[in-house]
Formats: C-alpha cells, sequence, structure tokens
C-alpha cells in the first residue's frame, strides 16, 4: 500500500505508524461547561464508518510529519493525504 | 590515569572499508553531525554559506553539508568534526535557531561504486523502497531499511551515504554488506 506524502510523493506505508480518526485533532476545550462528558465522548465514542474515513498516520520513518489520510475501510483504497498542520491551522501550502 | 581507547562505531579503533565488487562501502568516523530547526516564523538561516534546501535535497559547500529532515528541519553534516563540538559551532552560526547535536545519535556509511550509477541503484533496488531513477544526484531522504530507519543521500551519480542509528551500526553494516555482496554474483 502507498501513501501519497503532501511533500515526498508515493511512500510506502510500512514507513507510516497509525493513530486513528482524523478527529482526535478536536480536543474540547477544558474549560468547558460540560467538560467531563465531552471529553468522556472524545475519548471512548468513535465513528466506525464502512467507507470512507479521516485518519491521522505518522510518518515515523520519514519527515516525522502527521498526516491527514482519507481511506476507504472497505476497499482500502486511498483516497488522499493531506499534513495535518494544514488541516488544523487551515493553512494552505 | 585511565588510558582510554577510542573506538568508532562498529567498535573498531579505525575505520572500518570494505569493497564488494564494483562498491567500496567506508564507514565515515570523521563527520560531525548537528540538527537545526526553525522556531516559528524565522526565516532559513543561512548557517557556513550554505543555502538550505528544500523538500528532500540535499547541498554541499567545501567541508559542510546540509539535508532536509523535515519541514522547517535540516542536518547540516561537517566533515572532519566529529570531535569537536560541531553542534556549538553551528550554533554560534545561528544563535536564534534550534540546534541539537547528532554526532553521537547516528553513524555513517559512504558507498563509492567504481563503475557509475547502476551498481549504487542496484543496491538501492534491494534495500529500500525508494526509486532509485527518481534519487539523483542531491536527493536526500529518510526511510526505513530492514526495519531500521535510515537517512539517504546521494552525494553523487556514483556515491551513496547512509546515515543510521549509531547503537544499530553493527546490523546496518551488515545489512549493507550482505546485498552488497549478493550484487558481486
Amino acid at each position: 500500500m502507498l501513501i501519497p506524502h503532501p511533500l515526498l510523493g508515493l511512500r510506502d506505508s510500512q514507513e507510516f505508524t497509525y493513530l486513528g480518526d482524523a478527529n482526535l485533532m478536536h480536543r474540547p476545550d477544558a474549560t468547558a461547561e460540560n467538560a467531563e462528558a465531552q471529553f468522556c465522548d472524545y475519548v471512548f465514542q468513535r465513528e466506525n464508518p464502512a467507507g470512507v474515513h479521516r485518519e491521522l498516520w505518522f510518518h515515523e520513518q520519514g519527515d516525522r510529519s502527521w498526516l491527514v489520510v482519507t481511506r476507504d475501510t472497505t476497499t482500502h483504497e486511498i483516497l488522499g493525504a493531506e499534513l495535518a498542520s494544514n488541516v488544523k491551522l487551515g493553512a494552505a501550502e | 590515569m585511565t588510558d582510554l581507547t577510542p573506538i568508532t562505531a562498529l567498535g573498531g579503533t579505525v575505520a572500518r572499508t570494505e569493497v564488494f565488487g564494483a562498491l567500496t562501502t567506508t564507514e565515515n568516523a570523521d563527520l560531525g553531525l548537528a540538527s537545526l530547526s526553525l522556531r516559528a516564523g524565522q526565516e532559513v538561516p543561512q548557517p557556513f554559506g550554505l543555502m538550505l534546501p528544500g523538500v528532500g535535497k540535499a547541498v554541499s559547500m567545501g567541508d559542510y553539508a546540509a539535508f532536509w529532515t523535515g519541514r522547517g528541519q535540516w542536518m547540516i553534516e561537517a566533515a572532519g568534526k566529529a570531535e569537536v563540538d560541531f553542534a556549538a559551532m553551528l550554533k554560534s552560526e545561528v544563535p536564534e535557531c534550534s540546534v541539537t547535536e547528532q554526532t553521537d545519535g547516528f553513524t555513517a556509511f559512504e558507498i563509492a561504486s567504481t563503475q557509475g550509477a547502476r551498481p549504487i541503484e542496484a543496491l538501492m533496488a534491494k534495500l529500500v523502497n525508494i526509486d532509485p531513477k527518481a534519487f539523483g544526484p542531491g536527493q536526500a531522504t529518510r526511510t526505513g531499511l530492514e526495519h531500521m530507519t535510515v537517512f539517504l543521500i546521494r552525494r553523487a551519480e556514483d556515491r551513496l551515504a547512509v546515515i543510521g542509528m549509531r547503537t544499530l551500526a553493527g546490523s546496518l553494516w551488515h545489512a549493507l554488506a550482505v546485498a552488497a555482496r549478493r550484487l558481486e554474483d
């Protein structure tokens, strides 16, 4: 399986490690009124879609960047990859 | 007084070198290494006059060289500076950036070919999942080699540097030597 790294081009998926759902980037506000309930959902609740899924992958044996990889969980087709820092900051580079 | 004997990453008192047909692999025990990272919003500096390269590239000038390791991050190489505090030298060049000593963490093996690019590319094809044809002179990358993580730098058509973790120097040398020996057949 090859992952289209936005900077480095197609790279062997063995160079990457997988973390999980890309929603993990959206950590709840710890000072919010219902922070406990929000953190409970953040830590334990996950969507488990059969189909297109956005996931966090770490290029461990590479440039050590975090990517948001869009993957179809039914076919394992990789539909795209973006730098997680760009996704998070909403920046274009 | 205690009489200590300095040894190289491979445990010898002199750097190891071995010839496998067209390929010669040499332990580069004299290479000083330090990493340079930009802090938020910083401009790219020019340590030792080096124009720090873009994604996946390497540059060299005299005794100094640099290769890209990540966004806003480079490894700086200095020939013959393994036994001096090279990180301090680099820090005095770029006081505003983050500099970390790396000489003690890595070991460099230089592979040279007497028959041009072909043996280097054949060796790469055996060892790493990187397209050797797209990895010409001036390219540098980090990848996996037999479960070890290594930096590869194509210094020239007929020269490739493999920089790996110092604690794995023996295993890395073994991996390179076995692959090079099989190319002789």
